[in-house]
């Protein structure tokens, strides 16, 4: 079985693997892998993390499951909330987001994990595509403790050496300090996972670098997809595959219609 | 000495705040800044519709705003958010009518967004907000100017009052003297968009007496709405089914609720 596992499905394991007892999970719209993730993580190695759902906190560790959702309020998922909270108060102790985490898309990324959730085209006026808008993610990413850039596809259209626009700041133009050199508190973004590899980021330059390539995926097909030159660690390593348990649990416990499989 | 009921001053009494969905479309003038909660006030924005106003600026997000640029009220757009979640990453309208040159965008951001909303609550000509800082939203948005803290020379974000002309908001029930209380939350954003616009005008599954309202003055998430507008039902069907009656009928008993589960 661990031979047979969809992309989806692994991604979602390697940023369970990720994420630690106690933490706080931010979960925005519309990311199924992120959605399993947390779950997977909570269940199997996380009592103690809170998770929250466009507003819904919640610790669901007594459950045997919880629920995918369909969209975006899901009854069957915020009904086990403990506490709710609306677009403006959510953002009333932004000083004790150390411990938080958060997981963002984007349009584009660069080379610095800055990424774009506003459009794409040269005019801001007469943009070629209109992208959703920045939701709350440049105060998220701004706050958080660390969040990872999660993507359904890895292309040269979307990773450019220069976001047309920048809707949360990541790395900026590079360097350890990158952030501090604006003032940002939170910890930035720490991997970027796609369905060919996962990325980190340099210490140095937090420059984009090859971490590990999902089984069967080779270097030269990332560099391919990739609209900017990949640093890599030597030796790259390969992703490592889920395990049965993993697998097992992911599709028992968390994701037992297959949303993730589809 | 207890007041008795009908107790007059000077021979008035005070004034009811009830009107219809016609009248409350018709505070809507063309041009104006209009904001939008969620759930959103369907019905509300149906008779604005219906009258074909024109060249709002619309505070909202979702499928309500969609419909609104839809219809052709819309000439700009506040705009945090404008996708549908899981499978609409964009509202077709939205993106359609802004790549087309049709309707501006203010750019911004939730946090963004309710500082806003919050320096026209307090008559203040900025509030300060640091989410943005370093991205490409004061570029695109002119009004948003970075600047120092005369404090500790942090670099932030000065973000202008967002004053609504007109709020419309969906809400569980009301008296007829504008005290409004939400039941099961008070909507995404609704208090914000409450206190910063000229006037508010709520639209209630029930209206309920001024002693019911009495009860309860904690559960009062609105002290002062300027108009109710009695909309059984009135948020449909843009609020999905299940949250819709969680937050707006939690009088109803399950065993009622499941005739529409």
């Amino acid at each position: 079985m661990p031979n047979d596992y969809s992309l989806q499905e692994l991604m979602a394991i390697v940023l369970a693997r990720d994420l630690k007892d106690g933490e706080v999970l931010r979960v925005g719209v519309a990311m199924p892998v992120v959605e399993a993730a947390v779950r997977l993580a909570h269940l199997r190695h996380g009592p103690n993390m809170e998770l929250i759902f466009l507003g819904a906190r919640m610790n669901v560790a007594h459950l045997y499951s919880l629920p995918m959702p369909a969209f975006g309020w899901d009854r069957r998922v915020v009904r086990w909330a403990e506490s709710y909270s609306d677009t403006g108060h959510r953002f009333e102790r932004l000083k004790d987001w150390h411990n938080h985490v958060f997981f963002i898309g984007g349009v584009q990324v660069d080379p610095y994990g800055n990424t774009n959730l506003i459009g794409v085209g040269p005019d801001y006026h007469q943009l070629r595509f209109r992208g959703p808008g920045s939701v709350g993610t440049p105060t998220l990413s701004t706050h958080v403790g660390r969040y990872y850039i999660v993507l359904n596809s890895h292309t040269p259209r979307i990773f450019v050496e220069r976001c047309d626009y920048i809707s949360s700041y990541g790395w900026g133009t590079g360097g350890a300090d990158a952030r501090r050199r604006v003032g940002l508190p939170g910890g930035g973004p720490k991997y970027c996972v796609t369905p060919l590899c996962v990325m980190d980021f340099a210490d140095d330059t937090k420059r984009l670098r090859l971490h590990s390539l999902h089984a069967g995926v080779s270097e030269a097909e990332v560099r391919a997809q990739t609209g900017f030159a990949l640093q890599t660690s030597t030796p790259i390593a390969t992703t490592e595959p889920p395990s049965a348990e993993e697998l097992h649990t992911l599709r028992t416990r968390v994701d037992p219609t297959g949303f993730l499989r589809r | 000495m207890a007041y008795e009921k009908g107790f007059c001053v000077n021979g008035t009494e005070r004034q009811p705040r009830i009107i219809d969905e016609v009248e409350a479309a018709s505070w809507v003038q063309n041009g104006m800044t209009l904001a939008v909660g969620s759930p959103a006030p369907m019905a509300l924005l149906r008779h604005l519709i219906r009258r074909g106003v024109k060249d709002l600026t619309v505070i909202d997000s979702g499928l309500s705003l969609d419909l609104l640029i839809a219809a052709g009220c819309v000439r700009k757009v506040v705009s945090y958010y404008a996708g549908g979640g899981f499978g609409v990453p964009v509202a077709p309208s939205f993106r359609r009518a802004v790549e087309r040159g049709e309707i501006e965008v203010w750019e911004c951001e939730e946090g963004i967004l309710t500082t806003g909303l919050q320096a026209a609550a307090q008559a203040l000509p900025f509030l300060p907000w640091r989410g943005g800082v370093g991205t490409s939203l004061p570029e695109v948005n002119p009004d948003l100017k970075v600047f120092l803290d005369p404090l500790n020379g942090e670099t932030l974000l000065a973000v202008p009052p967002l004053k609504p002309d007109v709020t419309l908001l969906h809400a569980a029930a009301a008296d007829a003297y504008g005290n409004v209380q939400h039941l099961g939350g008070p909507g995404w954003i609704d208090l914000f968009l409450y206190r910063a616009a000229d006037r508010t005008v709520v639209q209630v599954e029930r209206v309920i007496a001024n002693e019911e309202i009495r009860a309860n003055p904690w559960a009062t998430t609105i002290a002062g709405a300027d108009a109710i507008v009695r909309a059984p039902y009135g948020s449909l069907s843009l609020s999905q089914l299940s949250v819709y009656f969680r937050l707006c009928l939690p009088s109803l008993s399950l065993s009622q609720l499941s005739v529409y589960l």
